[in-house]
Parts: structure tokens; C-alpha cells; sequence
């Protein structure tokens, strides 16, 4: 099996949260043969190329991160540039997101089947996910922490060339956080995870308060 | 206040709105969006973690923001494509990220970021051409929640009547 994979994050390469995640994805899906090509959406110069990629090829992964509930314009500005298929491709997605709960992502999961079928292809199920946001803040064993597991989703993937085995099913985590937990989780966001933030801030530079008013 | 950013080039769509608002006692602001420069959003996130509240990208959503930030209502004007807003009319929904703060909480029982202003927009949605319309109205739903507003509804090209009665 040869997959397409395309990067459809608005960020570069470098910073994208979803190349780190294919990075995982991409070590599991090669283990027993499975080859693959990637672009990235976010380096316009390489658009003609991904095109004449996803007319010769017929199994075609876009991973993508949530934007806004869906796709990230730069990636629906790419993709109305592309010919409607009729050679029986198959399509699958990667839709990964900030939020940590995935009834986040299901609204983008939606948007991901009806596109599938405006390019005429078959669809093939999403891989969704969330709690991505920190990926990019990360290296090493953090990083690993948070990406490791898609090398399994990788495996999954090249044995059923699909994305609705138990397995991906599974690999969510729960749709919502009950009530007891967001009490917990409610402390931390409000005491850790602001200050995280304010550090996360401190080393770009920002000199201003995080809830800071330009306008 | 309300705000309308037309994504399209067919500005009949303005023109018969601003007609039926004629009589509407609230303050209403109609852009021309299609000719002016509104780049992607290209997720640099600066203006959660650099410039607070600042897009890095100077083009001329800017003007838009400072707008969108203290409108009570927004209405999105777009054409579709693949069964949904084409990238024009979705890149005005993804720049609205700067109203919101880094910050986090739970809000209807999921986590949204807390908005940096006091109140941010109703946002509703005409469409031109055709779309998946109840997906899009489960969309826009969706996105209102991101702002912690409601949606306004989803409406065609035909019911800008419908629409301006949400409004005034
Ligand atoms: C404009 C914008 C909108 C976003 N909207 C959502 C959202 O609605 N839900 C969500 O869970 N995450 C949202 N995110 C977070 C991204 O999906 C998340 O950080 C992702 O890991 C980024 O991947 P990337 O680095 O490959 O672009 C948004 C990010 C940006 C920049």
C-alpha cells in the first residue's frame, strides 16, 4: 500500500503540531511495507505538486488540526483548487485539536465525511483526537509522551486501511469530562496551567498581561 | 452593533440587506470584504502568547477585529465550497482567535478559552450557493460556542428576510 499524506496545517512544518503527530504515525504505518509521500498545505510553492499527487494516487490521508470547529481555511483554499475524483479513491483523515475532550472534534469530523464525498471519494473514518495544544512547546520524552501513541494508530491504519477499528475508536479518550473531574481540572487551569502559560509567554518575549485589551 | 462582512463579490446581497435594515433601529456597519487583503490564519499563535490580543499578520482584517471585538452581532456573508463556507468567508471566522485569551476554563461543561473582551458577538451566516445547510448550522452553532455566544442561524441567499429579522 502507498498512502498520500497531506499536511493540512496552516503552520510550517517546523511548528506543526501535526507533522510531530506524523512523525509517530508515519513510523508504525511503515513497519510491514507500507510506503508513503508527504506534503505540507502550509508551503504554498509545493500546492501543483501535491495536486498531481492526489491525481495518481487513490488512498489519500489528510491529517489536519481543528480550526474553529473544522478545517483551517488555508486547507479548504487548497482543496477547492482540486478535481472531484471518479477512480475509487479513498480517503481517511487525522483530525487532531487543541481540547482535550472529543466531542470537540466532532463537529470537524462531520465537515471531514462531507468533503470526502464533494471529491468523490470513498470515506475511510477520522482519526480524532485532542489535547494537542503543547506538542509544539515540547521536546524529547514530553513530546513522546503526547505523540508516542500514534505510532500504533500508524499499525492500525497499514492493517486495515481504515480508521474504525475499536482501536482508533478507542484512541480518542473519553467524549467529555464528567463533572468531578472538571472541578479538579477547573483548580489547575485557574492555579498551574495559567502560570504554564505565563511562562510560555515570558520566552517569546510578550511584556504585556495575557488578558490584555489592544482595542 | 452590528457587523456584516461580505466575503463575496456580489454585493446585491448587502444592497438588499441594507434596504430591509432601513427601518431597523440599531446601529449597523456593512464591509465589502472580497476586495480588501484577509490572509489565512497561519497559527503562529503570537496573539495569545506574544502580543496579546494582536494578530501578527497586518493586513486588513485588523480594522475588522477592532470591530468584530465590540459588535453585538456579526453576520458572515459567504460562498460555499465542498458543501461548506468557501476559505474567504472561514478565514474571517479563523482571525477571530485574538478576541479570545490563552486562558482556559469550562463553559456548558467543556473547555473554551475565555474571551479577552466582555462580550463578544452573536455571529450569524448567509450563504450563496449551494451547502450541506444543517451542517452548517450545526457548525455555526459550534463556532458561536467558541466565543461563548450564540448562533444566529444559517440562512440562504433567499431568506435575507428571514435573516434581517433576527437582526433588528
Ligand atoms: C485559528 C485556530 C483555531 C483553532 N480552533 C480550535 C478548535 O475549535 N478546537 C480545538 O480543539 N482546537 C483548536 N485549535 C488548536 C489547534 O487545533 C491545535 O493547537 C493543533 O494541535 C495545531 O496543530 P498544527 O501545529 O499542526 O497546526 C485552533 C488553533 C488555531 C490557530
Amino acid at each position: 500500500m502507498h498512502v498520500l499524506i497531506i499536511n493540512g496545517s496552516p503552520r510550517v512544518k517546523k511548528y506543526s503540531n501535526t507533522n510531530a503527530i506524523l512523525e509517530k504515525f508515519t513510523e508504525g504505518l511503515c513497519e510491514n511495507g507500507t510506503t508513503f509521500e508527504q506534503y505540507e498545505i502550509s508551503d504554498k510553492n509545493s500546492w501543483d505538486q501535491i495536486r498531481q499527487s492526489y491525481d495518481r494516487n487513490t488512498i489519500i490521508l489528510v491529517a489536519l488540526p481543528l480550526y474553529v470547529e473544522s478545517i483551517p481555511g488555508l486547507l479548504i483554499e487548497f482543496l477547492e483548487t482540486l478535481t472531484p475524483k471518479s477512480d475509487g479513491s479513498k480517503m481517511v483523515f487525522l483530525l487532531q485539536g487543541g481540547f482535550m475532550e472529543g466531542v470537540q472534534l466532532r463537529c470537524g469530523e462531520a465537515c471531514l465525511k462531507i468533503i470526502a464525498d464533494k471529491l468523490g471519494c470513498e470515506y475511510m473514518g477520522t482519526l480524532v483526537k485532542g489535547d494537542n495544544f503543547c506538542i509544539r512547546f515540547f521536546e524529547g520524552e514530553w513530546r513522546e509522551n503526547i505523540t508516542g501513541a500514534y505510532a500504533d494508530m500508524g499499525r492500525e491504519f497499514a492493517a486495515h486501511g481504515n480508521f474504525n477499528s475499536k482501536a482508533c475508536k478507542k484512541f480518542t479518550g473519553p467524549e467529555t469530562i464528567p463533572f468531578f473531574v472538571r472541578i479538579h481540572v477547573g483548580h489547575i487551569l485557574n492555579t498551574q496551567a495559567k502560570t504554564g502559560f505565563e511562562q510560555m509567554a515570558a520566552v517569546l518575549d510578550c511584556n504585556k498581561p495575557l488578558d490584555y485589551k489592544p482595542y | 452593533m452590528i457587523l456584516i462582512v461580505n466575503t463575496t463579490a456580489d454585493t446585491s446581497v448587502t444592497d438588499e440587506l441594507k434596504k430591509r435594515m432601513s427601518e431597523c433601529t440599531t446601529d449597523f456597519e456593512v464591509i465589502e470584504a472580497e476586495s480588501l487583503k484577509i490572509s489565512h490564519c497561519i497559527g503562529c499563535n503570537y496573539c495569545w502568547l506574544k502580543t496579546p490580543g494582536e494578530c501578527t499578520i497586518k493586513d486588513d482584517y485588523e480594522m475588522i477585529l477592532k470591530k468584530v471585538v465590540h459588535a453585538d452581532q456579526m453576520w458572515v456573508v459567504s460562498d460555499t465550497a465542498l458543501g461548506f463556507i468557501d476559505h474567504k468567508g472561514k478565514n474571517v471566522y479563523d482571525r477571530m482567535i485574538p478576541a479570545l485569551t490563552m486562558y482556559l476554563k469550562f463553559y456548558k461543561g467543556q473547555l473554551r478559552h475565555v474571551p479577552r473582551y466582555q462580550k463578544l458577538p452573536d455571529i450569524g451566516l448567509i450563504y450563496l450557493g449551494s451547502a450541506d445547510k444543517a451542517f452548517l448550522k450545526r457548525w455555526n452553532e459550534r463556532a458561536a460556542l467558541n466565543f461563548m455566544r450564540k448562533s444566529l442561524g444559517v440562512f440562504e441567499r433567499d431568506e435575507l428576510k428571514e435573516a434581517v429579522s433576527c437582526m433588528c
